[in-house]
């Protein structure tokens, strides 16, 4: 009589211990849900590509890399920001390209030279040729290609 | 697996001991389900803090960008709405439970002797919780916020001898603003919690050496273990009070209203419920009398809360029995006065305004977003500035209608007097219904279905009738307010104002629109008018 009242007792205490378990889990895992995704959200999201107009085809010289400053809006958090993108609008012949200025090494900002007729990354020396493949140093691929059209005489790029 | 590396840990730190001693405490026989309110406030705390951090990560404490903070936590950042939710739902419930927490060690006697330091660290806690409450409400730098706060500030004036000086230290500055919110942000996220936090370690401290007072009539027989007999109960009530407060968190947002406007004479300031008995009591006692309202009567309860254990020292736990009996009633008229007050307060409210957009926004709506609109030429992808959607309201209400003026003049007034001003892109009346629709845009207002003779009034008010005429608290005060026109008067009735005022009224200021305004404009605005009621 007594050894099955333990029992019982041992079983309903072995049943209450996973209830509060269950309850307490559940509830941290709602606030966890919640509060971890606003937490961790915005870190995934990102801006919608644009179109900008960068120019006109007649400003270009040939072969030569023209640094174009694009400014675009976007919300940041509870701010609004102005991103600068700088970009090369490259003419070789017919042949219209855009070139990202940002080194493909550690994300510096690279300038034209004109003296050596190439681009040059002033943080670890990095150096490109006008059409943005690497000449010597350290980056690993060639300046990122930005999409780009003419569209009623105007360059568009999208940035 | 793990046991050999817990023993280790256990070898190291003791931790087997500690969480012995916390669980398996022997309770009175008989403790029961009113002695499951401790943990349901210990829980919302800890909802409080987890959802309140998470909060501070998108929240700028600066007029400029709180409005703005809370506006992206409400609309853009994913699940922004039920964390704001649970933290400005959670605030209510942690007042209700504080309070029925409060009532149950009062009803059962829990606070007398030796237990007298245990009821005044929770009756300090409850005035932390007020003092969250009152900083929290501060920070969304809405209309309520900054008109409860300012209401707030001037009742700490009349604190005797010190209220002036009290009040500038409320304020931090010589009015309302950046060096207010500063503090009152720095009350809520830091002194607070740190108070809170040790008065809660004191007074479960306090609870673990007195024991669990236990039932009123102490019952004979062996007590239970805290863990897991009493636990369930706790757990239960947690689980249904967490339901509840995710389910009110979900289904009703928490209110935002307008960006605070200090010029705005319309908005009556009304506190959160918890206050507005205090705010009803204020208007029975006008004038020199004010005190009586803002001081005495809450410091008679607040006095009456801490001296009660040090009073009521006779045995008896029972409160409906001698010597109990009238401190009970005490607290049930304390009781009875706040709910009454409360009532009185909810009754007095003034009805909600709605998403009342009135002519003038409708105006300005068309004007910044018409094909040829001024404003799309700067506000544009990638233009000189950031599209109309995307702008915060920053600036007071005067530099908008300079700027929508003169748009390259980002600085008005530093044109000197010599230099003739341009002419004005757009004029003040246009400039002013552009303002008007840019405030209700960024409350987030629904868009009204407004027709083409819809349209048409609203352009015809905002050229003509907004310098005398107000509607939905836009618009002159020279001429009635127009907002409930439509029952005064029925169409033909408003029509023939319109058209010929002096035939009306003989002689009166408001010009005669026969033939200024063409029949098609006459007939909008009547309509329109007629359907305010």
């Amino acid at each position: 009589m007594n050894a099955t009242s333990e029992t019982t007792t041992g079983n309903r205490r072995g049943f209450l211990i996973r209830v509060i378990q269950t309850v307490h889990a559940s509830i941290g895992a709602t606030l966890a849900f919640v509060v971890g995704g606003a937490v961790v959200a915005p870190s995934f999201s990102r801006r919608e590509k644009l179109w900008l107009p960068a120019g006109t085809v007649p400003q270009l010289t040939d072969g030569v890399p023209t640094a174009v400053t694009l400014r675009i809006a976007r919300s940041d958090g509870a701010s609004e920001m102005v991103d600068r993108r700088v970009v090369y609008l490259v003419k070789t012949g017919d042949q219209l390209r855009a070139l990202d200025s940002t080194c493909s090494h550690l994300g510096c900002r690279t300038k034209f030279n004109p003296d050596t007729k190439q681009i040059e990354c002033p943080c670890h020396g990095g150096v490109y040729d006008t059409n943005g493949n690497v000449v010597s140093g350290p980056p690993p691929s060639p300046l990122a290609q930005v999409p780009v059209r003419v569209e009623h005489g105007r360059i568009m790029v999208e940035v | 697996m793990t046991g050999p590396l817990r023993d280790w840990l256990d070898s190291r730190t003791g931790y087997r001991s500690l969480v012995r001693r916390a669980l398996y405490e022997e309770l009175p026989r008989g403790t029961g389900w009113p002695f499951t309110t401790g943990s349901v406030v210990t829980l919302l705390v800890g909802c409080q803090f987890v959802t309140g951090v998470a909060l501070t990560m998108y929240y700028v404490p600066a007029p400029s960008l709180a409005y703005d903070s809370v506006r992206f936590i409400m609309r853009e950042l994913p699940l922004g709405w039920i964390l704001r939710g649970l933290h400005y739902w959670g605030a209510s419930f942690l007042v209700v439970a504080t309070v029925v927490h409060l009532l149950r060690v009062f009803l059962l006697g829990s606070y007398k002797a030796p237990r007298e330091v245990t009821w005044l660290s929770g009756l300090a806690m409850l005035l932390v919780i007020l003092g969250f409450s009152l900083s929290g409400y501060l920070l969304p730098w809405d209309q309520k916020a900054y008109w409860a706060t300012t209401v707030t500030i001037n009742i700490a004036r009349s604190t005797p001898l010190l209220g002036e000086y009290v009040a500038d230290v409320l304020r931090g500055g010589p009015g309302l603003g950046a060096l207010t919110l500063g503090r009152w942000y720095s009350a809520h996220v830091f002194l607070l919690p740190a108070t809170l936090i040790t008065l809660i370690v004191a007074h479960i401290a306090l609870m673990r050496k007195h024991g669990i007072s236990g039932p009123i009539e102490p019952e004979a027989g062996p007590g239970e273990a805290f863990f897991p007999w009493h636990v369930i109960r706790d757990t239960v009530m947690m689980a249904a009070v967490f339901a509840a407060l995710f389910t009110v968190a979900a289904l009703v947002p928490a209110p935002l209203d307008a960006i605070a406007n200090p010029s705005d004479a319309n908005y009556i300031p009304r506190p959160e419920w918890y206050f507005l008995s205090l705010f009803q009591l204020l208007k029975y006692f006008p004038g020199p009398l004010e005190p009586i309202a803002t001081m005495v009567v809450p410091g008679l309860v607040i006095g009456f809360l801490i001296l009660l254990p040090f009073v009521d020292r006779a045995d008896g736990r029972h409160p409906f029995r001698a010597p109990r009996r009238v401190f009970t009633t005490m607290v049930i008229v304390i009781g009875l006065g706040v709910l009454a007050l409360t009532g009185l307060g909810v009754a007095d409210s003034p009805p909600p305004d709605g998403d009342d957009w009135g002519l003038l926004p409708i105006a300005g709506w068309q004007i910044a977003t018409a094909e040829a609109s001024p404003c799309a030429r700067c506000h544009a992808p990638g233009a000189p500035a950031p599209p109309l959607a995307q702008m915060r309201i920053t600036r007071d209400e005067e530099w908008l209608l300079s700027h929508m003026a003169d748009p390259i003049a980002l600085a008005p007034g530093v044109r000197s007097a010599q230099e003739p001003a341009p002419r004005p892109m757009l004029s003040r009346f246009k400039a002013q219904a552009v303002v008007a629709y840019l405030r209700r845009e960024h409350a987030g207002r629904a868009h009204p279905d407004i027709d083409p003779a819809g349209k048409l009034a609203a352009l015809t008010y905002a050229e003509t009738c907004v310098a005398c005429h107000k509607i939905g608290g836009d618009g002159g005060t020279m001429g009635p307010d127009l907002s409930h026109v439509g029952t005064r008067r029925d169409a033909a009735g408003i029509k023939a104002v319109i058209e010929d005022a002096a035939e009306m009224y003989g002689e009166t200021a408001m010009p005669t629109f026969k033939d200024r305004l063409t029949p098609g404009q006459i007939d909008a605005l009547t309509n329109y008018l007629a359907s305010r009621k």
